[in-house]
């Protein structure tokens, strides 16, 4: 659950989400680089604000919010291993919204940016066309595969099939005619489509043309240039000027 | 028994996919469940077994709701046959996967292996019983899943759209079981829309749109309201048009007889159906 | 496009799929494909388009031509401009999150200029009549709205021929007329040739021009459907025999109406009621 709300695109009409998607990801690295980069709690904190305020711009500061309330528990835990092995308070802290704010920088990337614009990022980075439409493949079917899932369950709960009920072995056991169709099925699928991609003369050309066109704006490179520049000034203050509070 | 007291289903985004449900099936009964894709058939069907829990209202099959038991518990009492055998057989062999309903629901190991071969028997996959399902053909598999419902024999027997992809000899076949579970006193709903497969059946009908029900009778009573049908886009039976295309009234004994021969020449698969529209 | 006594088995099966099948095909014509289930359509509908033998081996022996040139000879590159295939399940055959980009994979798989491409999308989209769809993800489309889509992916290659694998089967009725009507329309005017693997007759019978049946990999009946229906051979073989063809048959065997061709409910119940007088 924490994955759908942390990760899963959905529409939007904020400018960020309008940005090209190389500078959106751009902007997610750099955040990830910095939370890397810290070396207190504090600093930690002040990335951590400004990713909300980029979430606020971005109209995706709700979903945002949730995936820090949902990664708590496991940054809690991070803590409470730190406290036992290093007894330092400090870097435990600092391990634990280090966590945190490696999830948000990286969600915020893909709940704003669209399956087409990942695919139109990796076809940028030159990845093989068969890797990328594989990725493209897989991820316009996860609906689909989810409503198969479903309606499996359906039909084996109809034939007496519990789920709930048990130990973890039944219940792990109690997985397999889920899983087995859903395999199949998947299996299945894949033959059709390979029937389909053939029929459309997949592989025809080394070089296949595209219907969409993608040329970055003025706007996205400015703040592209922008993010950088913000990032070299953060990464220098946090690292050279602040006064540190480690010992 | 199953009966639905103003049961309305909403779903998370706001769709009402059952809207003031009520309907009554008795004992015995023989429903048919029509209108077009989306208009709720499917949905109605898992409510019967708890599926689907109603928004508002109640479901209740021999008294008890179904927010009080489970779905395994009402399974055992209605089968519920889903439209894609591939969503459910998974087992290393044809006996198996028969059986495994059979021991979910508790039933001894003599009294599987009985069921087992009884229900390979009705069946005609009595050359399979070792094999795997999965390379049974399509028309096989559908035969396996009815297979697997009836060897746990329970008391209602519901369709979800079993003409789907079958050529007109399997379609036969399917009537005939169709026919043969009402005549042993099992109810039997059948969700499709497929109306020439269904005419002959003379069924109750029920028709849905939109989640609502907006016609419930005797087959000859539904079928031939001609905007009903329309409105809710469901085809009209073809032996209908024909003989509403009829204006002429009073009937002649022409037309009478060509009735009755229709009735006695087309009986061999029983297909032509008996209009009986007056 | 021609088949000639083709055959074909696939490998380690016991019996061939397809024996000895002959069959000739023009331009702008609506043929339906009928036989019971297993009687080997499919492995003709994927010998027509070459997915047999390019990507399915096995005992392949006679020959296809489709607009003059050998199948089996020619590259799927090349098939795939001259033959359509629409498969069964549409869910299947949209690769793409948005519909126009799904409408414009074979031409992108072709390496089709852009100016063109868009003008072909654009075309065939406005030829399906789902313009409005054009941006929509097809999770959250219906079937039938599926069903057009991967159809207007098919057109947008232009080819000469297009093959239906059974298209009604997931369709409620109104639908399945409605997606007919459009086959019609398209065989209009495109001048498009149509094989259509189909079990619900009643449907098709209306615009088809002829009707094949198969049984065991044969082929069995060949000709107008009024040919075809009429005969009781037909209903040997699974053929579904619409009911108001029936009532034909048995007013025409006591001559009380004509067996040229195949009447509508309406028609025969006028025809009936003159009769009558």
């Amino acid at each position: 659950m924490w994955l759908s709300s942390g990760f899963i695109f959905r529409k939007g009409t904020s400018r960020y989400h309008k940005l090209d998607p190389r500078v959106k990801l751009l902007i997610s690295a750099l955040m990830f680089v910095t939370t890397l980069i810290v070396r207190s709690v504090f600093q930690l904190a002040i990335v951590l604000v400004f990713m909300v305020a980029v979430a606020a711009v971005a109209t995706v500061l709700k979903r945002v919010a949730r995936t820090m309330a949902l990664t708590a528990t496991f940054s809690a835990f991070i803590f409470v291993i730190n406290i036992v092995f290093t007894r330092n308070l400090e870097t435990s802290a600092l391990y634990a919204s280090r966590f945190v704010a490696i999830v948000v920088s990286t969600s915020l990337f893909f709940i704003t940016t669209s399956p087409d614009e990942l695919e139109q990022v990796m076809k940028m980075f030159r990845l093989p066309r068969d890797v990328v439409f594989a990725f493209v493949t897989a991820v316009r079917f996860i609906p689909v595969m989810m409503l198969d899932a479903l309606q499996i369950m359906d039909a084996q709960k109809s034939r007496g099939l519990e789920l709930e009920k048990g130990n973890l072995l039944r219940r792990v056991r109690n997985m397999i005619p889920i899983l087995i169709p859903l395999v199949v099925n998947a299996v299945v699928r894949s033959g059709e489509l390979a029937e389909a991609m053939e029929s459309r003369a997949y592989g025809a050309v080394a070089r296949p043309t595209s219907l969409m066109e993608y040329r970055a704006r003025a706007g996205d490179r400015a703040v592209a240039v922008f993010a950088i520049v913000t990032f070299a000034f953060a990464a220098y203050s946090f690292y050279f000027l602040l006064p540190t509070f480690m010992p | 028994m199953i009966e639905f007291r103003e049961v309305t289903y909403v779903h998370e985004n706001g769709v009402r996919a059952l809207d003031g449900i009520t309907l009554k099936i008795d004992t015995g009964e023989t429903v048919a469940i029509v209108g077009e894709n989306g208009a709720g058939k499917t949905t109605l069907i898992k409510h019967v077994t708890g599926l689907l829990k109603p928004t508002s209202g109640a479901v209740l099959v021999d008294g008890i709701d179904t927010r009080q038991t489970s779905t395994a518990a009402l399974s055992r009492r209605v089968g519920i046959a889903f439209q894609n055998p591939d969503h459910q057989l998974f087992s290393e062999s044809v006996k198996e996967e028969i059986a495994f309903a059979l021991r979910n629901f508790g039933f001894p190991p003599s009294l599987v292996e009985q069921r087992v071969s009884w229900g390979l028997q009705l069946f005609g996959l009595e050359e399979y019983r070792e094999s795997s399902p999965l390379v049974l053909s399509g028309g096989e598999k559908k035969r396996l899943t009815l297979a697997c419902i009836l060897a746990w024999d329970p008391e209602v027997v519901m369709l979800d759209e079993p003409t789907v992809g079958q050529d007109a000899i399997q379609k036969e076949k399917l009537a005939g079981t169709i026919r043969m579970l009402g005549s042993t006193g099992k109810t039997v709903v059948v969700v499709s829309h497929d109306i020439e497969f269904l005419w002959p059946l003379q069924s109750r009908v029920v028709v849905m749109k939109s989640g609502r029900i907006v016609a419930d009778g005797p087959a000859p009573e539904v079928m031939t309201q001609k905007e009903m049908l329309e409105s809710a886009r469901v085809a009209e039976p073809q032996l209908v048009s024909f003989y509403q295309a009829l204006v002429r009234r009073p009937r002649s004994p022409f037309v009478d007889a060509l009735e009755a021969r229709l009735w006695i020449e087309g009986d061999k698969a029983a297909d032509s159906g008996r209009p009986a529209v007056t | 496009m021609e088949i000639e006594n083709l055959s074909f088995r696939y490998p380690d099966a016991p019996k061939k799929a397809v024996d000895s099948f002959t069959l000739e095909m023009g331009e702008s014509e609506i043929v339906v494909l009928a036989g019971p289930s297993g009687c080997g359509k499919s492995t003709l509908l994927r010998a027509i388009n070459g997915l047999i033998p390019h990507m399915y081996t096995g005992d392949y022996s006679g020959d296809v031509r489709v607009a003059g040139s050998s199948v089996k000879a020619s590259s799927m590159r090349d098939l795939a401009q001259t033959v359509g295939f629409l498969f069964q399940n549409p869910e299947n055959q949209i690769f793409m999150f948005t519909v126009e980009r799904d409408v414009a994979f074979g031409l992108e798989n072709l390496g089709v200029p852009r100016p063109e491409m868009r003008r072909r999308v654009d075309e065939a989209i406005g030829l399906l009549g789902i313009d409005d769809l054009s941006q929509r993800a097809p999770h959250e489309l219906s079937d039938g709205q599926k069903q057009r889509v991967a159809l207007a992916g098919v057109l947008a290659m232009r080819p000469r021929l297009i093959i239906l694998d059974e298209p009604t089967s997931l369709l409620d009725p109104k639908t399945a007329m409605e997606l007919v009507d459009l086959v019609a329309r398209l065989r209009k005017e495109l001048g498009t040739t149509f094989v259509v693997v189909e079990h619900r007759l009643d449907l098709l019978v209306r615009v088809a021009n002829r009707i094949v049946v198969m049984n065991a990999g044969v082929k069995v009946l060949d000709g107008t459907p009024r040919d075809v229906l009429f005969g009781e051979a037909a209903d040997g073989y699974g053929v579904a025999v619409p009911a108001v063809t029936k009532v034909q048959r048995m007013l025409a065997k006591d001559r009380f109406v004509a067996d040229d061709r195949l009447y509508s409910a309406a028609e025969l119940a006028s025809i009936v009621e003159r009769r009558d007088e």
